[in-house]
């Protein structure tokens, strides 16, 4: 649109300089984000596709390896077992996050009283520090002094050992990440819920339908963009899943690096990146994990995106 | 405080001019050849912050900056070198890293240039050669070390009808084939106690009893010798006999201390802080005697110069200062840091008797053993080799994996890791 308008009021040669010397109190204004992006993501990004290549024990000089990294990648057992991890986490919390969300922010839609309060009293989880809220649940679910144990006992029940069953162990971490982001999910739903024409549901209403075909026949289907934006974004999150295993299992001892403990159940795939470069000073390799991560991501992306957008287009087309 | 936004605007202008003259001011202070100042890096608990303080006000013809450096500590000092800007002078460094930063001769002075070559016997032998690299440089001076004991319960052991003096238990349990019949003994006693709180912890011990590790001196695999085999036995041994806990972490593994169910563990000197902390209504429970099979050793520090150091006469006396055995006698009051000069273990501060431990002299168990560990070398990636074996154990422990398929995919993974860190 920059250049349509340029092209009109001036000269061809002159174009690209009267660009600069008229915006240039916008181009400054929106510097600081391009000059901090650049520095702190772009060069970063490139770097480390570079040491995908080469062997770096973070101080020595590089050495280049070709394709070694990914061949070990390939056959390292660790990797897959830390990627299997990460996507059952990412099932195990995305999908009763959303739906939880879905019905948080149903609810919020309607409150008539202190909705303020309780827009409020959801979104302050996803505020808060993912350290603090992972060792609030380390404490809850250890076995032997922990909140949920006691109770149990207390209902005569067994005591679980939640952070040491390869089960329970992915369970914790999905609720942590469930607990932190119902509310954040739910206010955008609640975005979405708003913008839904009220005429939808008095027409609904006319027709008959009751509140559960209303939410699956009109609210549902209305949200279908929102709920697109809502998975990418949990996709994206859910795929590199780190600090909630490197709080609940880190550990004091300098020689054990933390491996999302006992059995490795809750090691993600970042966290494994993280293990095998700034634990092992295997840079190189932790660049290569990275890199390996960054391409299921966009594989998922892609897939959720066919998913979801698909339905529109033939939707369209009937109209 | 009434403030306009011209106020507000003038005062944030000046703020950074101001911040901007202080960089430029710091620029010009990194200069080599101002050798008025040296910096000193060091993470909380790495050195006594009272000697360290003493430090700065003794050498006052510069001016000693010392900087506790939080978070991760390598990471860091690894990133400011890179950058070659504002590297410290003098600095810590862990001793999980000393094997990498070893590599890097030309990033740190050889102190025996300086006359670390004169001192080297002071120090515990073992130690001092994990800082020094094949073709002999001496690239750090040992801060601490973390010789290893038995703790126990003196309470339980009684109760069990086990010998329960420091001395008994320890000439009673010097082997780990005693001990394990000793938690034999526990169990039928006391059923719910546990001896063994660890299993790879025994594994661990023992390796470090056999003088050698994952990785040898000429760079090849020997993780899949003898030596780790032999621990993995002993370790899978406790297991079998039904003397090991079951794996507990964190709060689980002091209450467990607390209520009596762990009665012994296998820890170095500075674990005893930890005990203290955690459990401090056990006061006066505790004991400590000789580890079964022989002392090892748990960690331990160093003091390093880098090459950008500005005075490397200076620093090394002012390390040399701080690791003195007066001063180590106050870091082991101060910081729980046990000495690296074995004269510092007659001092008054090491000898007194320990409240936690009944009024025991626990330097009588750790003097000894710190100067008996035996010396290993230690490859840079031995850590991450050992790791795959700890894995596997661990899987044997909590999951019921089987031994042999454990120890068969534990040397495959372990060789694994090793190539990839171009091990032959």
């Amino acid at each position: 649109m920059v250049a349509t308008v340029t092209r009109s009021t001036a000269a061809p040669p002159a174009r690209q300089q009267g660009v600069l010397r008229r915006f240039w109190p916008q181009y400054l204004a929106i510097s600081p984000f391009f000059i901090l992006f650049v520095v702190f993501m772009l060069i970063p990004i490139v770097f480390s596709l570079y040491l995908a290549f080469q062997r770096w024990d973070g101080l020595g000089d590089t050495e280049f390896v070709g394709l070694q990294n990914f061949a070990f990648l390939i056959e390292d057992a660790k990797f897959w077992l830390a990627l299997r991890n990460t996507v059952l986490i990412w099932f195990m919390s995305t999908v009763p996050t959303l739906f939880l969300a879905l019905v948080v922010a149903n609810l919020l839609n309607s409150a008539v009283r202190f909705s303020s309060f309780y827009r409020i009293a959801f979104f302050v989880p996803s505020v808060t520090s993912i350290v603090a809220v992972a060792i609030f649940f380390s404490s809850v679910f250890s076995t032997q002094a922990g909140l949920v144990n006691a109770i149990l006992t207390g209902l005569g029940a067994a005591p679980v050992p939640w952070l040491i069953n390869e089960w329970t162990i992915k369970l914790v971490i999905s609720l942590v990440i469930c607990w932190q982001w119902v509310g954040y999910n739910a206010i955008i739903y609640l975005a979405g819920l708003q913008a839904i024409p009220s005429e939808l549901y008095e027409a609904a209403k006319i027709d008959g339908a009751g509140p559960v075909q209303t939410f699956f026949r009109i609210t549902v289907p209305q949200l279908r963009p929102i709920i697109l934006f809502t998975v990418v974004i949990s996709t994206i999150n859910g795929m590199q899943t780190f600090t909630e295993p490197q709080v609940l299992f880190s550990s004091n001892s300098a020689n054990a690096a933390n491996l999302g403990g006992p059995g490795s159940a809750g090691l993600t795939a970042i966290l494994y990146f993280y293990n095998q470069a700034f634990n092992n000073n295997q840079y190189g390799y932790g660049a290569a994990i990275a890199w390996a991560v960054f391409l299921i991501i966009l594989v998922f992306t892609i897939i959720n995106w066919r998913i979801v957008a698909r339905r529109d287009r033939p939707a369209k087309v009937r109209r | 405080m009434n403030l306009s936004r011209r106020d507000l605007l003038r005062t944030s202008l000046l703020a950074i001019t101001v911040a901007g003259g202080t960089v430029a001011c710091g620029k010009g202070g990194g200069a080599a050849a101002d050798t008025n100042e040296l910096t000193l890096w060091y993470w909380g608990g790495g050195l006594s912050d009272k000697v360290v303080a003493d430090a700065v006000a003794r050498f006052n013809k510069v001016r000693l900056t010392p900087s506790v450096i939080g978070g991760d500590f390598k990471q860091k000092l690894v990133t400011t070198m890179n950058g070659r800007k504002f590297v410290p002078d003098i600095t810590g460094i862990k001793g999980e890293n000393i094997a990498s930063l070893r590599e890097e001769t030309n990033r740190f002075i050889d102190l025996n240039t300086l006359g670390a070559d004169k001192i080297a016997g002071q120090f515990v032998n073992w130690k001092w050669s994990e800082a020094t690299t094949k073709d002999g440089k001496q690239l750090g001076i040992p801060i601490d070390i973390g010789p290893g004991a038995l703790y126990y319960r003196q309470d339980v052991f009684a109760k069990a009808g086990l010998p329960s003096e420091p001395a008994q238990v320890g000439a009673a349990m010097s082997t780990w084939d005693a001990y394990f019949a000793a938690g034999q003994q526990l169990k039928r006693a006391v059923p719910d106690a546990f001896m063994v709180e660890s299993v790879d912890g025994i594994f661990k011990n023992v390796i470090g009893q056999s003088g050698k590790r994952m990785i040898d001196a000429g760079n090849r695999f020997i993780g899949d010798g003898d030596h780790v085999r032999k621990a993995w036995d002993q370790a899978v041994k406790s297991l079998e006999l039904g003397i090991a806990a079951p794996k507990l972490e964190g709060q689980d593994r002091t209450a467990a201390r607390v209520n009596g169910t762990l009665v012994s563990n296998i820890g170095a000197a500075w674990g005893a802080l930890d005990l203290k902390n955690e459990a401090p209504d056990t006061a006066g429970k505790w004991r400590v005697a000789a580890m079964p099979g022989g002392p090892t050793n748990d960690g331990g520090s160093f003091l390093a110069l880098t090459t950008e150091c500005r005075n490397p006469q200076l620093a090394f006396e002012i390390i040399t200062w701080l690791l003195s055995p007066e001063n180590q006698a106050k870091g082991f009051t101060d910081a729980a840091l046990f000495p690296t000069n074995p004269a510092a273990y007659k001092l008054p501060a090491l000898t007194a008797g320990d409240p936690f431990f009944g009024g025991q002299s626990v330097i009588e168990v750790f003097g000894p053993a710190a100067e008996k560990v035996t010396a290993a070398y230690e490859a840079p990636a031995d850590s991450a080799v050992y790791q795959a074996f700890v894995d596997e154990l661990v899987n044997v422990w909590s999951k019921g994996k089987n031994r042999d398929s454990a120890w068969t995919d534990a040397v495959a993974s372990a060789k694994q890791i090793a190539e990839r860190q171009g091990v032959s």
